[in-house]
């Protein structure tokens, strides 16, 4: 007895094409082939229509691909053929959070906690998505939840001090920061939030502090913009100006900042303060032996809040 | 060098923490605090194992050594913090090579108010550049001053002193250094060779004495002690030396050159002429050539003579001696006969002067 040599026109789908078209389908997607990695799904869907894997697939690729509403019915049709793909719902979940359908969105991540009730990355991403919807209690429950299962999660501590500031509890967001970057002193976001709530209090000089390390790792012109509110408060004006220039130069729409260069400038001709080698300037501690050695102590402790 | 544990950061007293910064090269000034957290940051960034690339800093090295100072310096500036010496070294650098002494001299004092003594060492190379060697010399001795018997600081010191003329207390740190670490190989060459250059060939013999002692193979020691000898006068001495360093290079024209030079001085023209002819076909300097010249003079050969004299004045247009050479060599128009008949008796005919030449530096005789 001969075989048909054409694999698609048997009737049942050769298992090893089919894998192979899956392997070729994700390293396209890895190597950022997206044509690709969707001819090599559309292969895989031709011989296993019904293959959930393969409509994930699609569906990341799509959404890597700003495809949204795409993305969105193929994670629909992956959880139709499986309902209880961890992955389907997290994809689908994600595409509604790009939609900005939080509502929809906290409702996928119920339905995937009724199927895994200790995902952790759920929990957090559900307390995201209550924050947006402006349920900050809601978002703070969840965020503890994950600290009771695993207290050395950064992003929960960072994103409940992010909800606690929403609520105005200025102490206990600071704590919870404080938590997050003990545990990930590189974590970026809480490096932010740190300057902002210290801007917010008015310390400029923790604030220039904390936007100096997060832009270390990270340019955004809007820490760039409160580092110069900084050093306006530290009567650092050239640095202000340049920190501003800076913003504007990342985006140029930033009216905040245009508005601020302006004071910087007019300010520069009355003051311009020089802190030399010194990155804690503006900080002043009482007491602390750092401080009792600094050759500029008395213009710091002037200008420190 | 090993680093410190994070934990040994974290409860390390002010003292303690000031000297592991220090020793990472960390800016040790500021709260107690920032300073640690900048101290456990940099251990942090150390234990990761991520891959290579080319950061900033390692691009505007590249960049100032590739000759373009100018975008050195603005990627320089980009990656200026207050937490590290080191770019404000780089700055330095780049600054330098552009010439602005003074903004170079700024950029490396503040590396030095961070805490990096080797910024001293970078600060003297600008003071030097600018001449101003005694300065220079202070800065060397900053540096020495926070890192005593440091070999780097005191050679730097030792060159300083040997530009600015002060050929004997160089030799004299050279001799300490050499004291301090006996390991280093090399450095009784070098006092030698200090010596030679500043005029002292008796003292400059011995030290390159010790050096061949230390290094049988060392041929450049060989070389310089055979120029310092013949210097003093000791020229069987300095052919027997010579032609040892020939045995183990036979290619070496310095060596080829001050043979023949020595060979002249004891009167045997032909072995003088024979020696230095070789020199000249291994390596033309300006130095070889003029001595050719000179015997080629001597052997009434004025057109061969002219021709080694042109070919180092394509290479050093201004070379007096070759200028000097030429003007004798050249044939002049015929002055018109006067009445009283001529004049001029034969040209006076100027002795030979054939001058050594070394490894490192062309002595003047």
């Amino acid at each position: 007895m001969t075989l048909q040599a054409e694999a698609g026109q048997r009737f049942l789908p050769s298992v090893d094409r089919l894998e192979m078209s899956m392997h070729a389908a994700l390293r396209a997607f890895e190597q950022g082939d997206a044509e690709g990695a969707l001819a090599h799904v559309a292969v895989a869907l031709n011989l296993k229509p019904e293959y959930d894997a393969a409509w994930i697939l699609q569906g990341h690729v799509l959404r890597k691909g700003a495809d949204l509403e795409g993305a969105l019915a193929s994670f629909e049709r992956a959880l139709k053929i499986n309902d209880d793909s961890e992955e389907g719902w997290m994809g689908l979940a994600a595409v509604l959070h790009d939609l900005r359908r939080f509502k929809e969105e906290s409702e996928a991540y119920d339905r995937l906690l009724e199927l895994h009730p200790r995902s952790i990355e759920a929990w957090i991403d559900k307390g995201a998505a209550l924050h947006e919807l402006k349920d900050y209690r809601g978002a703070i429950a969840c965020y503890e939840r994950v600290i009771a299962m695993r207290p050395e999660v950064a992003s929960a501590w960072n994103n409940k001090g992010a909800a606690l500031l929403r609520l105005g509890d200025e102490a206990g967001a600071a704590r919870c920061f404080d938590e997050a970057l003990h545990l990930d002193p590189d974590f970026y976001d809480a490096m932010a939030n740190r300057m902002y709530l210290f801007e917010k209090q008015g310390h400029p000089g923790e604030a220039v502090l904390w936007a100096d390390r997060a832009l270390r790792v990270r340019e955004a012109p809007e820490l760039w913009y409160v580092k110069g509110l900084g050093h306006i408060g530290l009567r650092e004006s050239m640095l202000a100006v340049r920190a501003f220039d800076r913003a504007l130069e990342l985006n140029p729409e930033l009216k905040e900042a245009k508005a601020a260069l302006h004071r910087a400038k007019a300010m520069h001709g009355a003051a311009d303060l020089y802190r030399g080698v010194y990155e804690c300037f503006g900080t002043h501690l009482a007491g602390d032996p750092g401080c009792e050695e600094c050759e500029i102590r008395s213009r710091c402790r002037e200008v420190t809040r | 060098m090993s680093l410190p544990s994070e934990a040994e950061v974290e409860h390390a007293d002010w003292p303690s923490l000031k000297r592991i910064c220090e020793s990472l090269g960390l800016n040790p000034k500021g709260r107690s605090a920032v300073v640690r957290m900048r101290a456990m940051d940099h251990l942090r960034r150390r234990a990761r194992t991520e891959p290579w690339s080319a950061g900033r800093g390692h691009i505007a090295a590249l960049l100032n050594r590739l000759g373009f100072p100018d975008l050195s310096e603005n990627v320089w500036e980009s990656t200026i913090r207050l937490n590290a010496a080191a770019p404000w070294v780089g700055l330095g650098q780049a600054k330098l090579a552009s010439g602005l002494l003074g903004e170079a001299k700024k950029s490396f004092d503040r590396a030095v108010q961070m805490g990096d003594s080797s910024a001293h060492l970078h600060a003297a190379e600008a003071l030097a550049a600018g001449g101003d060697f005694d300065r220079a010399v202070q800065s060397c001795d900053l540096y020495v001053a926070a890192r005593p018997g440091d070999v780097r600081g005191l050679a730097m010191k030792a060159a300083f002193l040997a530009r600015a003329g002060y050929a004997e207390e160089a030799a004299r740190i050279l001799q300490t250094t050499s004291e301090l670490h006996p390991e280093i190989r090399g450095l009784a060459r070098t006092i030698g060779t200090v010596l030679l250059r500043a005029d002292r060939p008796e003292p400059a013999s011995e030290a390159l004495r010790a050096a061949a002692h230390a290094d049988p193979r060392d041929i450049d020691a060989a070389i310089n002690r055979g120029a310092s000898l013949v210097l003093t006068g000791r020229t069987r001495e300095a052919i027997g030396v010579l032609r040892e360093a020939l045995e183990v290079d036979a290619r070496r024209p310095e060596a080829l050159n001050n043979l023949g030079v020595a060979y002249l001085r004891l009167g045997q023209r032909k072995s003088g002429a024979v020696n230095i002819d070789r020199a000249a076909r291994h390596l033309e300097t300006p130095r070889i050539l003029l001595n050719l010249a000179e015997i080629q003079e001597t052997e009434d050969q004025p057109e061969d003579a002219l021709g080694s004299v042109g070919q180092v004045l394509r290479m050093e247009p201004k070379d007096s001696e070759a200028l000097a050479v030429r003007k004798r060599l050249t044939p002049k128009a015929r002055p018109r006969r006067t009445a009283g008949g001529s004049r001029g008796a034969a040209a006076k005919k100027t002795s030979a002067r054939v001058r050594k030449s070394k490894s490192r530096k062309d002595p003047k005789a």
